[in-house]
């Protein structure tokens, strides 16, 4: 077989963060094979595959088309190329047809002006059975399922013709049965002679439709192996084994309390339009001076998660308590009345307001502090930011928009914010994504103090170095629901963690109830 | 010395001046094309305005409503509410002003501030309305408040026609409000009252409402990130109806003081263009309270010097409504697509 595509040494940089996503990553991708690249989140799958769809551009490096160096400006670019990606996300208009959709921006025109609906549907119609799906190209996308909707996406990359067909994440959302189509429908477009990448990072199905295996780790690649020579275990241990040192040491918290700070019984978050619950039964007690750790891969109840503890999502059924008290139906405004702290995962679009001058953004969640009968008191308000700036040692100054800082500062910002108003607990998501390590090691000396200090934490984070280095007690989430709690102390494998968040293992009983 | 640098910096950068230049290059195509004397026509057009007083004080006075309503819009905008129900606001508040001033003519000054109250209040509530629709039901308060308004025009045409015409006079009028209503005259022969001294003060009240309130400052945030500001636990519902109720007050206000200084009888459809007007000015403005004096003296200087044209030249009144909606749309194109680029600006950042 001949190579295809070839990345060699590619690198990329995000400037507005410094995260280092892809670094010297050399993969060649060979004709007529499926390839599924593999890795925990943030190991750099999904930049890279999007680096050869046109929608980022790497830093450093060359990627090579059947030998030829190319520069892939945009997805459309990628389609000139025969390169199409179907993302995790479908890019689809519920209120047009299939075959509207799959010839967007390439619309066959009758007349030199009008959209010939006769012949796109009739195009439309042969992809879908040349390549033997099932759906029907007059049928509106909002009513079709959501395996469909994705078959729908496949098929407007096949109608563009491309060669290169990538899969972001593909089973995310399909049930078992639409996985099996979807794998029979690949494997005949394998045999058709395209090429198949798909980004995963669920064992089974590496194993079952691929032919090799790229895994990545921490933004490089750690290999490529024939999937037929490794075993499951083997995979999951070259995902997760050996992670690098965080550079803090955990040390035992000294508190031993009886009484939980915020309890979990039974919650259930179902969205109506999703086939399974996005939490499933969730139990769980937070006590004050412990930190307890949330992890999973992505898609499996961590943002919802974030969002019930918040007041953003609100619960099904089950029951959240704040020391005694039921906070289940507080919105986040009666929460932060109640004492809740939060460092949210989304710190531009949720944590802080960009146009706002830093000192707007430090004082949010404490408005009656520094107003008097409703005038805002500029003094009051200065002496913090400084103050605030000065412990978090900031480097910025008190008028600028907060905007104007790096991403480490603002995270900073939002840290001075939410610890000097904690009360007894307080929720950090993802709390040093993007940082870099000094940065990271600051909000992990935050984290301790605030435990030492006897305030309970809940950690929810998808690096599972950090759950690690830093919980007491950790729990995994697998499709939303809690499969193992158990206590950090060390005599539970890294393997047997990645096993659980991979949905291999699980101790999560149906009917559960406390 | 440094921030006012920056001040104006900020000013070249958002596009204004080219935009005005544009507008005003427009003025002198139009003037050769549809005027036998271009020259004399485009003098009276840019200078006119400042040659004798009674043109320069009333020129100011017609940018006292304009005040008014654009300090509105820009405390509605800046918490990401958009008002376009101007016109009926300002229509119904100088209305019942004027009504309820005819009937209290016994109470003096005292009756007629209780009649500037009304119509303030009245056009508040029909600002707010749309807010409340927005927090109870998640309706658009930028269709609602538009089709609000349009109803209430012709609600206030059917009034001023019939239940309330004057009949002493032949206009389609109401009565006039008494001699002792009537703001003071401060640049005779102009019309230019005492309003403009309010409007200063109204743009004072504002800026501090809204930079050193707590109330100016949930408002700010709301309209800065509202996930930002549901997340910080403010009010966002609250923030919702406010905005709403302010803009459309400020309306009220300034057409209740449109007519106690300058029409004196609420005359059918006299409102037409102040509600559009105010916020374009506010869209010049840029939403700040201190840029809506300049922005709208600058609306009031096009639509005088064209009819002072129109008076001593051959050109008609309609050359300012061309220029007032050249500036209005190249303002809106450059605003919307400023928010344009930077919400797509923040979805790359994701």
């Amino acid at each position: 077989m001949s190579v295809a595509i070839e990345f060699c040494d590619i690198s990329k940089t995000f400037l507005s963060n410094n995260l280092q996503a892809c670094k010297n990553v050399c993969l060649k991708i060979e004709q007529c094979e499926i390839l599924c690249i593999a890795g925990e989140n943030g190991a750099g799958k999904s930049t890279l595959m999007k680096m050869l769809d046109g929608l980022e551009a790497p830093s450093e490096g060359v990627i090579k088309i059947r030998g030829k160096s190319v520069n892939i400006q945009s997805p459309l670019d990628a389609n000139k190329l025969k390169i199409g990606m179907v993302h995790q996300h479908f890019m689809l208009f519920d209120d047009f047809t299939v075959a509207q959709n799959v010839t967007m921006a390439i619309e066959p025109i009758k007349n030199k002006l009008f959209y010939d609906k006769k012949k796109a549907e009739e195009e439309v119609g042969k992809v879908i059975n040349g390549y033997g799906f099932s759906i029907d190209s007059k049928e509106l996308v909002g009513n079709l399922t959501i395996g469909q909707k994705q078959q729908t996406e496949i098929i407007k990359m096949l109608y563009r013709k491309v060669d290169f067909l990538i899969l972001d994440e593909p089973t995310a959302v399909l049930t078992e049965k639409e996985i099996d189509a979807l794998f029979e429908n690949l494997i005949s477009l394998k045999k058709e002679g395209k090429t198949i990448i798909l980004i995963t990072h669920k064992l089974k199905e590496i194993k079952r439709i691929s032919d090799r295996v790229a895994i990545m780790k921490k933004g490089e690649l750690v290999g490529v192996y024939d999937t037929s020579s490794l075993s499951e275990f083997e995979i999951s241990s070259l995902m997760f084994d050996g992670g690098v040192s965080l550079g803090i040491s955990r040390t035992e918290n000294a508190f031993k309390a009886e009484k939980p700070v915020i309890s979990f019984k039974n919650v259930t978050v179902q969205k109506v339009n999703l086939p399974r619950p996005s939490l499933d039964n969730v139990n769980f007690d937070a006590f004050p001076g412990e930190i307890l750790g949330f992890a999973g891969v992505g898609g499996n109840g961590l943002g919802f998660l974030e969002g019930v503890l918040s007041g953003i999502i609100k619960v099904s059924s089950g029951k959240i308590f704040h020391k005694g008290k039921e906070i289940t139906s507080f919105e986040t405004k009666a929460l932060r009345k109640d004492g809740l702290s939060y460092v949210p995962s989304d710190r531009l679009g949720t944590g802080s307001a960009a146009s706002l001058s830093v000192a707007e953004n430090l004082i949010v969640n404490s408005l009656s502090e520094f107003t008097q009968k409703g005038i805002l008191q500029k003094d009051k308000i200065e002496e913090f930011t400084d103050e605030m700036l000065g412990n978090f040692s900031v480097s910025g100054t008190k008028e600028v928009p907060i905007s104007s800082l790096s991403g480490g500062n603002i995270q900073k910002i939002i840290l001075a914010r939410e610890i000097e108003r904690v009360k007894d607990y307080i929720i950090f998501s993802e709390p040093t994504w993007g940082l870099d390590i000094s940065s990271s090691q600051f909000v992990y000396k935050q984290i301790e103090k605030l435990r030492d200090k006897g305030v309970a934490i809940l950690l929810i984070s998808s690096n599972l170095e950090e759950v690690l280095s830093l919980s007491d007690r950790i729990a995994i989430f697998c499709k939303g629901r809690i499969v193992k709690m158990f206590d950090n102390e060390g005599k539970i494998s890294r393997h047997e963690i990645g096993d659980y968040m991979l949905a291999q293992k699980s101790d999560y009983k149906e009917g559960e109830n406390e | 010395m440094n921030k006012k640098q920056s001040v104006f910096k900020n000013i070249i950068n958002t596009g204004i001046p080219f935009v005005i230049m544009i507008s005003l290059g427009i003025v002198i195509i139009l003037s050769f094309l549809l005027s036998a004397t271009p020259f004399k026509t485009l003098r009276y057009f840019f200078f006119g305005s400042f040659q004798n007083l009674y043109y320069f004080g009333n020129m100011l006075n017609s940018a006292i409503p304009l005040v008014f309503g654009g300090l509105g819009i820009s405390i509605a905008m800046t918490s990401d509410n958009f008002n376009l129900g101007g016109e009926g606001q300002v229509y119904s508040g100088a209305f019942t002003t004027t009504i309820v001033a005819v009937a209290l003519a016994p109470l003096g000054i005292f009756g007629g501030i209780i009649a500037l109250l009304a119509g303030t209040l009245l056009a508040g509530i029909i600002g707010g309305l749309s807010g409340y629709f927005k927090m109870k039901w998640s309706t658009s308060e930028l269709i609602t408040s538009f089709l609000l308004s349009n109803a209430i025009v012709l609600i206030v045409n059917y009034l001023i026609t019939g239940p309330f015409l004057d009949p002493e006079t032949n206009l389609l009028a109401t009565r006039k409000v008494p001699e002792v209503m009537r703001l003071q005259k401060i640049l005779p022969p102009s019309s230019l009252s005492t309003g403009a001294i309010y409007a200063v003060i109204a743009v004072f009240l504002v800026y501090m409402f809204m930079y050193k309130t707590r109330t100016g400052y949930e408002l700010r945030v709301c309209g800065a990130n509202p996930r930002f500001a549901v997340y910080g636990g403010l009010d966002v519902k609250k923030n919702m109806v406010l905005p709403m109720f302010i803009s459309g007050a400020f309306y009220g206000l300034g057409g209740g003081l449109a007519i106690y200084g300058t029409f004196f009888s609420c005359m059918k459809e006299f409102h037409v263009g102040l509600g559009w007007n105010g916020l374009a000015v506010a869209l010049i403005a840029r939403f700040k309270p201190k840029a809506v004096i300049p922005a709208a003296i600058f609306f009031a200087w096009i639509g005088s010097g064209a009819k002072i044209a129109m008076q001593r030249c051959d050109v008609t009144l309609e050359i300012a409504s061309i220029v007032q909606a050249v500036v209005f749309f190249l303002i809106t194109c450059e605003v919307f697509q400023r928010n344009y680029f930077k919400k797509k600006e923040e979805l790359a950042c994701k």
